[in-house]
């Protein structure tokens, strides 16, 4: 049989714009995968030359999905910049904003994106393949989700004033406090997430035996996780050190500090993609893959630090002897997490001092330099200025979690196709599998790229020659 | 009083203000709100913004007699730039397997399929001509804003008269055909 290669153009159901090159060795099997990201980055540019304080509602821009992670880690940047201690309720009312913000992003992943793939199976028709075959077999799965939604974007919308792009995280704090009725709403509506949270965790266990397939050969193999963790090592989005594991479950760094990112990562690019591919440099380049995110951060972390949390903390630590490897369960990952949040946010909420009127600590730059690092849903998020005297953006560098899990990604894409892809054509089954495995990661290529906007996939499969077998693409 | 007989007009504009012309939508919403702003349709209209149509719009329409979906659409999509259209959205054509963004008869559909209901709906879009980085609109685009933010406000207010003339009927059992004003674009 000739060699060839296949291309999956766009790949769909992710936050971007890719698309995917199968090449096939003489006897029709896949010998290498890549996944390419087609948009080009340019919001650092952009940047330079605006006054650093208007950094976290320029950045908040990069992503629609995302906007308050970017908000955080640009807030933090800037406080550092300041060289101030945010006040402490700034601090916890950041961290609700963030923990809205992941339970909002994971539920669109889980509910809208991935759970056509579970809940009707890699198999399924592509024509039903989506929210509407998920509403049409499960409507409550589906109600589910966008109330979930729902309750992260509320909670957004009523601390920062609105849900896209709000501008309420500032240098030095946030820029209202929280009223007691903004609370006391937000408590009210707790109970519900909680529930269903609860219930979809429970579904999604009982559907695993079904992926024993895909759990084997989705992203399984050995890389380093890396995440922020607490001082207590628990899971943590806003601050904390920097951790890593590898395969095994043994800690390989520790309290590593996020400002001295650039030590212990590198980044390289590759021609065929504008993707930058992170790596851990002390083991150096492709060794140093490691993951981010969701499955990552419950590798590194030891607790979750809320009672239901932990629990299924520790029934997930089971699932492996070692670190838990297959990229399958970044959607475990991202249930547990969600659950995670909603207790924590209750937690935050009965704090006696989360109605403080002090949110905002207020300087003058003080330095010229700073860094800010916070756990986005899709993993660690870093943002890097450089000022000069006054006050103005000369240097930015934004390192995203879809970029350090780009190698992984690629090693994803290859492993599923070696396991699924044969021939030269492609079956809806086989190119939902490919799509499937990069959707386990969420990547959001708007983020990664630092463009604007939304952008569909695409897989081609490609003789060793460059021959066109078959090119699919789906909108 | 209960809200569920309230007329109510959801305005959703989408698309991305920091990519020039898509963002004309965003541009009109804030004209529409200086326009409103202390009038009886203030309290009747809320503007939702958005970059895309996500599922969970199925549910905030749901909460509407009425919804106007406002955007840029591209040349390729047909007109010269600037041009005004005003469409009934009728029919839930155009599922797209794509979740992240729907189309607006696809929010409307997932709407009737999860709440057994979808308001009356209209699309209201202009065509663009410049989609790269930037906070401006093109030259036609800008000449065009005022007639875009006078189409939806005509469009207001027919449909304020309209969902009017059904209070205190309740939305499910409404016709939908009778008394929706239609949208029409110069020949």
């Amino acid at each position: 049989m000739k060699q060839g290669s296949i291309v999956i153009d766009p790949v769909t159901r992710i936050e971007g714009h890719s698309k995917i090159t199968l090449h096939l060795n003489e006897d029709g099997r896949v010998e290498e995968a890549r996944f390419h990201v087609t948009q080009f980055r340019g919001f650092e540019k952009l940047c330079e030359g605006r006054p650093f304080y208007e950094m976290p509602s320029l950045m908040a821009r990069i992503c629609g999905i995302c906007p308050v992670s970017h908000l955080i880690a640009s807030a933090k940047a800037c406080d550092s910049l300041l060289a101030v201690r945010i006040p402490p309720t700034a601090d916890k009312l950041r961290r609700i904003f963030g923990l809205a913000q992941v339970t909002q992003s994971h539920a669109l992943s889980l509910f809208h994106l991935s759970s056509p793939d579970l809940l009707l199976g890699m198999d399924a028709d592509p024509a039903k393949s989506n929210i509407f075959g998920v509403a049409e077999k499960n409507p409550e799965l589906a109600l589910d989700g966008i109330r979930l939604r729902q309750f992260g974007q509320r909670i957004i919308e009523r601390l920062g004033g609105k849900r896209i792009h709000p501008a309420w995280v500032v240098p030095g704090g946030v820029s209202e406090p929280l009223t007691e009725a903004n609370r006391d709403a937000i408590l009210f509506a707790l109970p519900d997430a909680l529930a269903i949270a609860e219930r979809t965790l429970e579904w999604f266990k009982g559907t695993m035996e079904k992926f024993r397939e895909e759990i084997s050969t989705f992203g399984n193999f050995p890389t380093l996780f890396m995440g922020i963790v607490k001082k207590d090592n628990g899971l943590t989005f806003y601050g904390g050190k920097i951790r890593i594991v590898d395969a095994s479950g043994h800690v390989v760094a520790d309290d590593l500090d996020p400002t001295d990112y650039a030590d212990y990562i590198g980044e390289k690019v590759e021609p065929w993609s504008y993707l930058k591919s992170s790596y851990y440099k002390p083991k150096g380049f492709p060794d140093g893959v490691y993951r981010v995110g969701p499955l990552a951060r419950l590798n590194v972390a030891d607790r979750c630090g809320t009672p239901r949390a932990d629990q299924e903390l520790a029934e997930f630590h089971e699932l492996q002897r070692t670190a838990v490897l297959s990229s399958f369960h970044y959607h475990h990952a991202r249930l547990i997490e969600i659950l995670y949040c909603i207790e924590r946010l209750e937690q935050l909420l009965n704090d006696p001092e989360i109605l403080s009127k002090h949110v905002r600590a207020v300087a003058r730059p003080n330095a010229l330099e700073g860094v800010g690092a916070a756990e986005a849903p899709r993993g660690t998020l870093f943002h890097h200025y450089k000022i000069d005297e006054q006050g103005l953006i000369r240097w930015v560098n934004l390192i995203i979690a879809t970029g350090q899990n780009n190698l992984a990604m690629n090693r994803s894409v290859l492993q599923v196709a070696k396991h699924f892809v044969y021939g030269n054509r492609l079956t809806p089954g086989m190119l939902n599998r490919v799509e499937a495995v990069i959707r386990c990661y969420d990547p959001c290529l708007s983020c990664s790229t630092h463009a604007f906007g939304e952008m569909p996939l695409r897989i081609q499969l490609l003789s060793p020659g460059g021959e066109v077998l078959d090119d699919v693409a789906r909108a | 009083m209960n809200s569920r007989f309230m007329p109510r007009i959801l305005i959703i504009v989408y698309g991305n203000p920091m990519r020039s012309d898509d963002g004309v939508a965003w541009r009109a919403a804030e004209l529409l709100e200086r326009k409103f702003a202390g009038s009886k349709i203030e309290g009747e209209v809320e503007i939702l913004r958005c970059h895309q149509l996500a599922p969970e719009l199925a549910e905030a329409v749901n909460r509407f007699e009425a919804a106007i979906f406002v955007d840029a659409r591209s040349a390729g999509a047909g007109g010269e730039p600037g041009e005004l259209r005003c469409e009934d959205i009728l029919t839930p054509a155009g599922k797209s397997s794509f979740s992240h963004q729907l189309s607006p008869g696809a929010v409307l559909a997932l709407s009737r399929q999860l709440f057994g209901a979808s308001p009356r709906a209209y699309a209201v879009t202009l065509t663009g001509e410049c989609f790269d980085h930037g906070d401006s609109l093109s030259p036609a685009v800008e000449a065009a804003l005022p007639a875009l933010v006078a189409r939806i406000d005509s469009l207001v207010r027919q449909l304020r008269l309209s969902v009017g003339s059904l209070k205190g009927i309740p939305r499910r059992t409404r016709s939908r055909t009778k008394e929706s004003p239609k949208c029409r674009n110069p020949s």
